[in-house]
């Protein structure tokens, strides 16, 4: 039964940002296959729209988007939310709260919707006009910024056959956009825009639309897609059978998303691929919270992870790899732990390193941090003492911190 | 890319321009006033490993300005990274060679920024403290095979890989922490950031990303009387303990080196004068590296993310000459912390940027992603510039300037000249020092 609960604990970290409490317990009993049928058939959410025009917007939409995907009903959606915010990046650092909002509601409309819709949408975005210097481009001097990270990161990756050439014939068809910096309106200037067809990925192109047709019809644009979304759930990158087969139904769904989500995740393999990542912070910070039952107002630590949203590092978004289990983030996430963990809830003193593991959904925990619990539970005394170490511990073991 | 911090302090200029500026406090220190005057052209130029001979600055050095390195053991690197492409041609202006008001219509460096360096080359006028204290420039650095990606290039950048082809599963400066590390070294090479950096990836030595000081007291240092932070803290450290190299592995090690970090910190004196920063990241960065250097003589290399915005692809004139001014208000505030403290001669300050900009400007007054740029060092070096401008009239195929020496010989030289270790234990291929500069 501990595997069966280990497994739904997987299902949950790698679909959405928890688990909560309760939840594997709560689907443990219909078993593994029905859990994750009921994870891919969860609505997306509908949360009330953050309220701007406060002194402080951008801290207005990082709080509101942390609660949401703070809920316990935060699911897959939301999940490829943040999949996309990390892939098709942009930052509050070069467009407006405003700008920012309107683009994630474009995130949550297309996140299991549309790959080329989206692509076309994101495009002529307020918010990535202004991150990538689309706005003002002019054809005749073209700004190539997001010509080239949209081939080399938005759909089909370094080194996967696009010249230089086709970087500034990109630059070219895409030039001619404006935002209005109050409005976040975008217009389009004719007279700055290109003025005759310019040959782009091997295809005659004129117009922003027409790059985009290109890119995702370009033969690399499936597999990389594909691959990113895979290592997102899974891990670990795909071996080449399956990404084949993966890139081959993508395309022949006219680039959906959701049912190259939905074969990912009933791939046989997602269930072996366990505790192989960082939890990230964003994941951590979640489930930490629903441990320790904190409202997660206080998010200063996702600065200090490295994590913030809203603003990633730069236009690749955050990297993946063992980079997030460094002495940087071990000592950021144990002050968030101590000072977060108040001593309201009580633990059990018949079992409190039992329901401690329970309570964040540890199942299979290593002899050493059973034992580290064990010893703080014989060193501490009081309950409420006893409780508020024993969560502080639970969220800062190393089984909390891998996903 | 952008990669600068939201929330990072503007607190540029005021601050650092009334740091201590102390000469003469320690053994070595030249007077700052001896590193101005004109540049007295000198030999010391580059070898001339992939000159093409058509660009026009020859080398010139400073004969005299050198400060007198520390001795090879005890000496130590800071490697700052203008992340985002720094643009060579508005830091060193080429405004004396052919081409160059062609090339930069709406993004040349107008006569009054300028500090003389030779007859054709400039020093941006704000970098006026660095060049007081003594800086070396190395022009052309780059690829005989450049990319056009940020993230292609810093990889090559962070591994050592000048071509993008060697096999490499470390980084430069993790293999430079290899040759250094002191078997009693807690830590041999940290880098400021969140993560742990690919740069420092090392085979054996003991690297580290290192947080801000506050957060140290969490993990280490609890009042004995306080039985349940001390209860935290043992049992943190005891979940951390084993080193088997399973799926929790690298969590446990990043635990157990952020127990490292924190004893570390914890063991910095309270200042009671602590020497003046910008507010900036890379002012805060710098001053804690000086604070570690003067408590642990075994650190040996630091590497600092600037954490600006040098991918100017618009309004580079509104905003280069802003980040020449954050890089140079921190540095020469960390040179003068480091006099005060006797460790002036130790420290070589170095940058690093993934690429230059386009030769030609866009027509949104900015620079798309380039080739070659300069490379800065300062610290005990002998001032000047080094090595041969890239042509402004013979781009390549793609109108990018075409480097003149490869950035593995700019390695080379922070390995060989400075450290005493031969490049070829720490760089593929056959790169060689440049002569004079340390």
């Amino acid at each position: 039964m501990d595997e069966t609960r280990a497994r739904i604990a997987h299902l949950l970290r790698r679909t959405g940002f928890g688990p909560h409490p309760g939840q594997v317990d709560a689907l443990a009993g219909a078993g593994v296959n029905a859990a994750l049928e009921a994870v891919l058939a969860a609505p997306p959410l509908r949360p009330d729209p953050a309220e701007l025009g406060t002194k402080d917007d951008y801290a207005q939409l990082v709080r509101w988007w942390l609660n949401v995907m703070g809920r316990p009903d935060a699911g897959l959606h939301e999940k490829m939310v943040w999949f996309w915010h990390g892939h098709l990046t942009s930052s509050i650092d070069k467009a407006s709260p405003l700008a920012m909002w309107r683009q994630h509601q474009l995130l949550r409309t297309h996140a299991l919707g549309n790959f080329r819709t989206l692509m076309q949408q994101i495009t002529t975005d307020a918010a990535m006009l202004g991150w990538l210097d689309g706005d003002g481009s002019v054809a005749e001097a073209p700004n190539e910024n997001y010509s080239r990270e949209m081939m080399e990161l938005f759909t089909l990756g370094h080194d996967a056959g696009y010249t230089e050439a086709d970087v500034r014939a990109g630059a070219i068809a895409l030039a001619g956009w404006h935002v209005d910096d109050k409005t976040t309106k975008v217009v389009f200037s004719a007279e700055e825009g290109p003025t005759g067809p310019v040959t782009y990925l091997g295809a005659s192109v004129r117009e922003a639309g027409q790059v985009v047709d290109a890119a995702v019809d370009h033969e690399a644009c499936a597999p990389f897609v594909a691959a990113k979304l895979y290592r997102y759930f899974h891990g670990v990158a795909p071996d080449a059978p399956t990404l084949g087969a993966l890139a081959t139904r993508f395309r022949a769904s006219n680039l959906e998303i959701a049912p190259l989500v939905a074969a990912i995740l009933r791939d046989p393999a997602f269930f072996d691929h366990r505790n192989n990542r960082a939890r990230y912070p964003v994941e951590w910070f979640a489930a930490a919270n629903a441990v320790l039952g904190t409202d997660g107002k206080d998010s200063d630590v996702l600065e200090q992870l490295g994590q913030e949203p809203f603003s990633p590092p730069n236009v690749a978004g955050w990297p993946a790899g063992p980079r997030w289990q460094s002495a940087s983030a071990a000592l950021a996430r144990a002050k968030y732990a101590w000072d977060a963990a108040d001593d309201s809830e009580v633990v059990s003193t018949s079992d409190p390193v039992g329901t401690i593991l329970a309570k964040a959904s540890i199942y299979e925990p290593s002899d050493e941090t059973v034992a580290a619990l064990r010893q703080a539970v014989g060193a501490v005394e009081g309950r409420r003492d006893r409780a508020s170490v024993l969560h502080a511990l639970v969220v800062t073991s190393p089984e909390f911190c891998v996903a | 890319m952008t990669t600068f911090d939201r929330r990072r302090f503007l607190a540029l200029g005021a601050g650092a321009a009334s740091g201590l500026w102390l000469a003469g406090c320690s053994s070595g220190t030249r007077s700052p006033s001896a590193a101005v005057g004109s540049p007295t052209p000198a030999a010391g130029g580059a070898p001339s490993s992939s000159a093409p001979g058509t660009g026009a600055a020859a080398a010139s050095g400073k004969a005299g300005s050198a400060k007198a390195p520390a001795g090879k053991a005890t000496r130590r690197l800071v490697l700052i990274e203008l992340d985002g492409g720094n643009d060579g041609m508005s830091t060193l202006i080429p405004h004396g060679l052919a081409g160059y008001g062609d090339l930069r219509k709406r993004t040349r460096v107008a006569d009054d920024q300028l500090l003389k360096m030779t007859d054709q080359l400039a020093l941006h006028k704000n970098l006026k403290g660095l060049k007081d204290k003594g800086l070396a420039v190395i022009l052309g650095v780059g690829s005989s095979k450049p990319d056009g990606s940020h993230f292609e290039m810093m990889a090559r950048w962070w591994r050592g890989d000048v071509d993008g082809t060697a096999d490499l599963a470390t980084g430069f400066l993790g293999r430079l922490c290899d040759q250094l590390a002191d078997p009693a070294a807690r830590i041999v090479g940290l880098s400021f950031g969140a993560g742990n950096h690919p740069a420092l990836q090392a085979a054996k030595a003991s690297t580290l990303a290192i947080p801000g000081a506050d957060s140290a007291g969490y993990l280490a240092g609890a009042d004995p009387g306080d039985k349940a932070r001390r209860a935290f803290q043992d049992a943190v450290t005891q979940m951390a303990a084993a080193p088997r190299p399973d799926a929790f592995g690298d969590a446990r090690r990043g635990t157990r080196d952020a127990v490292g970090v924190a004893k570390m910190l914890q063991a910095l004196d309270e200042e009671k004068t602590p020497a003046e920063y910008p507010g900036s990241r890379l002012g805060q960065s710098l001053r804690l590296t000086a604070r570690l250097f003067a408590a642990d003589p075994l650190v040996r290399v630091v590497h600092v993310p600037m954490g600006a915005d040098f991918d100017t692809h618009q309004d580079h004139p509104g905003r280069h000459p802003g980040l020449l001014t954050e890089l140079n208000d921190a540095v020469v505030a960390f040179l003068n912390d480091l006099d005060h403290r006797g460790l002036g001669d130790q420290v070589l300050v170095s940058t690093t940027s993934e690429f230059g900009r386009t030769a030609h400007d866009n027509g949104s007054n900015g620079l798309d992603h380039g080739t070659a740029s300069v490379a800065l060092l300062a610290g005990p070096v002998k001032a000047g510039v080094y090595g041969e401008h890239p042509s402004l009239t013979q781009l390549d195929e793609d109108r990018q300037l075409v480097a003149t020496i490869g950035f593995d010989h700019y390695y080379a030289t922070l390995a060989e000249s400075w450290f005493g270790i031969p490049a070829s234990e720490v760089l593929p291929g056959k790169a060689q020092s440049i002569a004079g500069i340390v």
